[in-house]
């Protein structure tokens, strides 16, 4: 407080020395006089905050750590994210679409994930894997198991050793998974351009945005790209995709596939379809997991209520019980 | 005889009649419930679930339905 | 001396004991205190220290863990004057308690209230045996086999490619499944054998569902070898490594074999003229 006293007296006398000398001694000398009740400096630190001095000490400190700063190190931080960071590099945030599935109640729509298997057997399957989803997993959702036999029938998959140790060909059966185009990496990369076109079992779930961003990234491709954005020969321009530059084009047209039950082929009803089949792929127990969800939740909010109830109602003599002492009465008095 | 006093001397007035009410009356809870919610989602989910669309693949399936 | 003094430190003495007269004693028990007058109280609420404990000031007797220390019965003059009581201030003393009406909020029928209790006891009871069951039987699920699992367990056989008499070897969760199209030859020398005799007693019916198929594992029941096929005295299987011989029924014959050969769980899809074993 004593020097607080004195930092205040010397900033408001600092133009003459002298005086601020001897303003200091009496000071002091007051202050040790005066210190058993200690009442006076609010108002001296008060005026040390308001005094024009200190502000302008503060800002020619502030301006000088931030010219030094810049000085030693070129730029201010965080600035230069903020200049680095463009829109497109994060890609368009995609919009909202009104999926069958969406909403605590609702199931996928079991008629488009079989025209989406459609559209990803016909088109995608080209290019990407579906890893996790065996051919039975098919069944009982999209298909019939003599479909499904059928269709797994017509792949040939690697079997064996056999009795002479040969690995041998044999058609697929319903525990085989799907296909993958490609033998191996290196060779998916060899086949589109150094891109690696990703498996598509969990990317629904994968991506930021989930159905909406794949759907947005089927449908969203713009060609020719806009004024100003140079696009690598190979690479194609996709707004909703970070960076903007896509190495997969655009492959959805309309009727590009005949739909069994004749729905017509859109692109947007394909990109629907397929994007409603991936949906399944990420998340197979779906339905079944939004059906124990209505359960739990109605069970368990249940037994929350009922346990309240009973609760109180064995507290309720605890907590309104009151103990009335009846003294003994004094025969004699 | 009020409703209430017939519903304690039947069920809850003795321990063993009221637990074996309450684990019977689980297990006709649990799959009463499980009927319930079941039938509640094929309802609010109708036309979209593949029960719903077999029958336009199965022939078999189709067979049945006739 | 010291062993004396040191059971004086760590065993307390009794609080109550009995005097040589029969009287019971108790010194640290004051059954006489009060709590000390408080013209301010009217009769309810803490208004001073609990009258059970006798008060610190108050003097009396205090005793270490060891022994009893001090004693005192000075009375401690009062420091505020002494005034007689002069006016009775204190509650009069009521004939009955003063309880609240509750009248009000007591139900006029005490048996519904007692239903409605029993029965919401009932029903949480009820539904938490009901989550109970259900997280008990789904957390059982998972130690069943998966579904990936489940579905390599079963192998289809197409019957049609299998000519009669001749055997055929198939992988069934990486064991060998014999599956041999028996001859009506074969069929009566199976069923002809007495097979009462036998070291390890079954009859052919019961080994087969129909008698032209014969489906079995093919794991020799000694060892765990691969018996050969169409060999052995008996017309059926030898296994190489320790000679033991299997009839055409897959019966244990000959050698150190103790067992049939095991069958595993099959049917047959006829519409398909397929075998599913698994």
């Amino acid at each position: 407080m004593l020097s607080r006293q004195l930092g205040a007296g010397a900033l408001r006398r600092g133009a003459s020395l002298p005086a601020f000398r001897q303003k200091n001694a009496l000071n002091l000398s007051r202050g040790l006089a005066v210190r058993n009740a200690s009442t006076a400096s609010s108002s001296a630190f008060e005026s040390f905050l308001n005094s024009r001095l200190t502000l302008v000490s503060v800002s020619l400190f502030t301006a000088g750590s931030v010219a030094w700063y810049t000085h030693l190190y070129g730029s201010l931080p965080f600035l230069a994210q903020v200049h680095a960071s463009h829109a497109s590099d994060e890609g368009l945030h995609p919009p909202e679409y009104p999926w069958d599935h969406k909403g605590i109640l609702n199931t996928f729509d079991h008629a488009s994930i079989r025209r989406g298997y459609q559209v990803y057997r016909e088109v995608c399957a080209a290019c990407h894997s579906l890893d996790r989803i065996a051919w039975r997993n098919l069944v009982g959702v999209s298909h019939t198991v003599d479909e499904v036999k059928a269709m797994a029938e017509e792949v040939e998959y690697q079997d064996g050793p056999d009795d002479e140790g040969e690995m041998f060909m044999r058609p697929g059966k319903l525990a085989d998974y799907m296909p993958n185009p490609y033998a191996n990496e290196s060779a998916a990369r060899a086949g589109n351009a150094g891109s690696l076109p990703p498996d598509l079992s969990l990317i629904i779930k994968a991506r930021h945005g989930g159905a909406d961003y794949v759907y947005s990234i089927i449908t969203g491709y713009v060609d020719p790209p806009p004024a100003g954005v140079e696009i690598r020969e190979g690479m194609s321009y996709n707004p909703f995709f970070p960076g903007g530059a896509l190495g997969m084009a655009r492959v959805l047209y309309d009727g590009l596939v005949d739909f069994e039950d004749g729905t017509p082929a859109t692109a947007s009803q394909m990109a629907k379809d397929v994007v409603t089949f991936l949906s399944w792929a990420a998340e197979p127990e779906h339905d079944e997991r939004k059906k124990n969800g209505i359960k739990a939740v109605i069970l368990f909010s249940a037994l929350t209520l009922i346990s309240l109830y009973v609760k109180r109602f064995k507290w309720t003599p605890l907590k309104n019980r009151k103990l009335i002492y009846d003294p003994p009465v004094d025969k004699k008095h | 005889m009020a409703f209430s006093t017939t519903l304690y001397n039947t069920f809850f007035q003795r321990n063993s009649v009221f637990f074996s009410t309450v684990f019977a009356g689980a297990f006709v809870f649990g799959i009463g419930f499980d009927t319930g919610v079941t039938a509640f989602y094929d309802r609010w989910n109708r036309g979209k679930q593949w029960k719903d669309i077999r029958h336009k693949y199965s022939e078999t399936a189709a067979e049945e339905a006739e | 001396m010291a062993f004396n003094g040191l059971k004086k430190a760590v065993t307390l003495t009794p609080s109550v004991r009995t005097m040589p007269s029969g009287v019971p004693a108790a010194p640290l028990l004051n059954l006489a205190a009060r709590a000390p007058a408080d013209p301010h109280a009217h009769g309810h609420g803490a208004s001073g220290p609990r009258s059970d404990v006798v008060p610190r000031w108050s003097g009396g007797i205090s005793r270490s863990s060891s022994s009893l220390v001090s004693k005192s019965y000075t009375t401690l003059p009062s420091t505020t004057p002494f005034t007689a009581r002069f006016m009775h201030t204190s509650v009069a003393v009521k004939g009955a308690p003063e309880v609240p009406d509750f009248s009000h909020y007591r139900a006029d029928d005490t048996d519904s209230n007692r239903a409605l209790s029993y029965f919401m006891v009932g029903s949480f009871g009820l539904v938490t045996a009901s989550v109970a069951k259900s997280t008990v039987t789904e957390f059982l699920k998972t130690m069943s086999a998966s579904a990936d699992v489940l579905a390599l367990a079963k192998v289809e056989v197409e019957l049609a490619t299998i000519p009669e008499g001749k055997n055929v070897v198939i992988k069934w969760r990486g064991k060998p499944v014999f599956i041999r199209h028996r001859t009506q030859a074969e069929i009566d020398e199976a069923r002809g054998t007495k097979w009462q005799s036998l070291r390890d007693p079954e009859s052919d019916e019961d080994r087969v569902k129909r008698p032209e198929w014969l489906i079995m594992l093919g794991v020799c029941t000694h060892l765990g070898c691969v018996p050969i096929g169409e060999a052995g005295d008996y017309g059926g299987w030898f296994c190489p490594c320790h000679g033991s011989h299997y009839d055409i029924s897959g019966r244990t014959r000959k050698g150190p074999a103790p067992l049939n050969l095991e069958i595993p769980a099959y049917d047959f899809n006829d519409a398909e003229g397929k075998v599913i074993i698994g």
